[in-house]
């Protein structure tokens, strides 16, 4: 139980250094603690496999992605902040979504939940208790994130396109009936352009 | 009955998904091919969900009490497939410049027929998500400073309701300790504050998604951002799907506790229908007008919610019909007249005289959404009007009137300007009408019309969907 406090504070600690740091770097770094405090809390509820992901995908993959975009968009560049239309509004923000968590903590403590004392299931939080959820009951969860996946790929392909279709588009635009000019199409034809 | 009988609609719905993204990649830009497929898919849900109302349908729970099959997750197919299909027929040509519309607006339709049929709390988020997604690409898919803010605004504020409906859905699963809806009849006369604080998030995620009147600002904004074809899409689509999963958990999961909930709704309600109509009086641009005036229908729908009877749930999930058939019809016209960035209210100056019958059309269509008698709008908010009536709340009866009347004021102003001359030049000169308008006006049409003289078979109907909780 004092294993969890502590590993909660030091989450929310490091969650509030994400929304408060000036530098995107520090923020990103601040993520990484609030990342690796939250693998912590997976590793005491036994779930071992979930640690393991968190900390390899996110603090691993996602985080280094992050300071890639983080370095690469502001290198050399200094940021300014632009007025706030409302002034104050940050620190009123803060103190009423403080109040509030206040208030769900003292709910959470005087009013627990019923405790379910059933044994863990076999193989519970490893890797084949995972696998057997994941495509036995739980299949069905499965297959809607697959559908949201697939939509946020699809969300690249129509706001970023390639470079190819931004030039038909281009084209379209300027001359709406007539063939494609000559040029665009020797552009199409050797690739990329 | 087996999943592959039940979830026939959804299993068309799916693969009609996968194979239009296939047509979308194999055929060359600008080809129908996909649209094609896409709105064949829609229409082959639509068939499977007739023919499994026509079967004996008793409740069934599919894949470990996750999903339920009943009369009512079939009529939420039936009024998101009419979104779905008039949503493809609008942008049939308009939204040529990119091939993944028809897939987009397929996922999104698939979340919100798994909104129907939610039993437990981990499909109801995942059935919000799937919703929302593909929207917030399709609300920024025109490249211009109002698209990327409309986009922009939607995916920061969408992540932010979904983060707070996931706290929510957190908090009950921690105080009921179950995810299912059925066992949560069974506990939740427990009036533990915990599960009220829960149910209090949930409900504020579930709102936001409704545009109910506390977290109404991105409605007018993405509205007018997006393509006219997402905003029809989102104007009818969103609003069922948040609106079906909203009484499903509070009538279904949470109705023993319905003197909790129910006055919070009944005030939000009241606020809503007056504020959003209210604001919908000075709109010049007519999809700011409808943003304003749809944020007021949430505020009618919610009465069906707040008052918690069996004659509440059927008034609100009748009003979705006619409400929704008013939006496609309006949108079929404002998609009739051009690709332009937006249409404001002097655009339509002249329209009486130069398109009369596009003109009549419109009017009937906002004849419905402010209520005139021989419309489908008269009779859903005559219904509503009852069940208000019937539970007791003299207050939210005079609040629907009263919406009413603002949200007249709002829609008069539009045909006021159809019958002024226009000086000069016409304005309607990018005037098109494909053979999909004419399809989506004619079933918005004859559903409007219908459903205001002979409304019996459709309520028959609606009283058989909305008996899925156990109030009697």
């Amino acid at each position: 139980m004092v294993g969890i406090i502590i590993v909660a504070i030091l989450a929310i600690g490091a969650s509030i250094g994400v929304v408060t740091a000036r530098q995107p770097v520090h923020s990103a770094l601040y993520l990484v603690g609030n990342i690796l405090s939250l693998a912590l809390l997976y590793l005491m509820l036994k779930a071992e496999f979930l640690a393991a992901a968190q900390v390899i995908v996110y603090a691993g993959a996602i985080m280094v992605l992050f300071l890639f975009v983080v370095t690469l968009l502001t290198a050399g560049k200094e940021e300014r902040e632009l007025p706030e239309d409302l002034p104050g509004q940050r620190i009123v923000a803060g103190v009423l979504s403080g109040l509030v968590g206040v208030v769900f903590a003292v709910l959470a403590i005087k009013y627990p939940g019923p405790v379910i004392k059933a044994p863990l299931p076999s193989h519970f939080g490893n890797l084949t208790g995972m696998g057997r959820l994941l495509w036995g009951p739980d299949f069905v969860y499965l297959t809607a994130i697959a559908i949201m996946l697939v939509s946020a790929a699809l969300g690249v392909m129509v706001l970023n396109p390639p470079r190819k279709r931004r030039q038909i588009e281009a084209g379209d635009s300027e001359q709406q009936k007539s063939q494609t000019s000559p040029e665009t199409a020797k552009k199409e034809r050797e690739g990329t352009g | 009955m087996k999943a592959s009988v039940g979830l026939l609609p959804e299993y068309i719905v799916g693969i009609s998904i996968l194979v239009t993204m296939v047509a979308a990649m194999i055929r060359p830009h600008g080809s129908t091919l996909k649209s094609w497929i896409a709105l064949i898919g829609t229409l082959g849900g639509l068939w499977a969900t007739i023919d499994l109302w026509t079967k004996p349908v008793h409740p069934a729970l599919f894949f470990n009490q996750s999903l339920t099959v009943d009369n009512y997750s079939l009529f939420v197919n039936v009024l998101v497939l009419i979104a779905a299909g008039s949503t493809l027929l609008l942008g049939w040509s308009g939204e040529r410049e990119y091939d993944e519309f028809p897939v987009l607006v397929l996922i999104s339709a698939l979340g919100m027929m798994s909104l129907g049929m939610v039993a437990n709390l981990i499909t109801l988020f995942l059935g919000i998500e799937v919703l929302s997604l593909p929207l917030y690409v399709l609300a920024s898919s025109h490249r211009n400073t109002l698209g990327g803010e409309a986009g922009l605004k939607y995916l920061l504020l969408g992540a932010f309701s979904s983060g707070i409906l996931l706290f929510g859905l957190a908090l009950l699963y921690g105080a009921a300790g179950t995810m299912n809806f059925v066992n949560f009849a069974s506990v939740a006369h427990i009036h533990s504050p915990l599960l009220a604080a829960g149910l209090m998030l949930t409900l504020v995620g579930l709102l936001f998604k409704l545009g109910i009147v506390p977290f109404h600002m991105w409605i007018p904004d993405v509205y007018e951002g997006s393509p006219t074809s997402v905003t029809n899409f989102m104007a009818f689509g969103t609003k069922v799907g948040a609106a079906v999963i909203l009484l499903r958990l509070l009538a279904y999961g949470f109705y023993m506790s319905g003197p909790n909930w129910g006055p919070v709704l009944g005030y939000l309600a009241l606020l809503t229908m007056i504020v959003g109509n209210l604001l919908a009086l000075p709109q010049n641009d007519l999809k700011r007008l409808f943003g304003y005036s749809g944020i007021g229908h949430a505020g009618f729908l919610l009465i069906g919610v707040a008052v918690h009877t069996a004659v509440g749930a059927k008034a609100m999930l009748f009003y979705l019909l006619p409400y929704g058939l008013a939006v496609i019809g309006a949108f079929a016209i404002l998609t009739m007249m051009g690709n332009k960035e937006s249409i404001t209210i002097q655009d339509l100056r002249g329209m009486a005289r130069q398109k009369p019958w596009a003109a009549a059309l419109f009017i009937v269509f906002m004849f419905s959404f402010a209520g005139i008698p021989l419309t489908g709008g008269f009779v859903g908010k005559l219904y509503l009007l009852q069940a208000a009536l019937f539970a007791h709340q003299p207050g939210l009866a005079i609040g629907l009137v009263l919406g009413t009347f603002l949200g007249l004021g709002a829609y008069l102003r539009p045909l006021q300007a159809m019958f002024r001359t226009s000086p000069g030049e016409s304005n309607l000169k990018g005037w098109n009408v494909g053979w999909g308008h004419v399809v989506v006006l004619v079933v918005a049409l004859i559903g409007t019309v219908g459903l205001g003289v002979y409304p019996t078979p459709v309520v028959h109907l609606v009283g058989q969907s909305a008996n899925f909780f156990w109030l009697h």
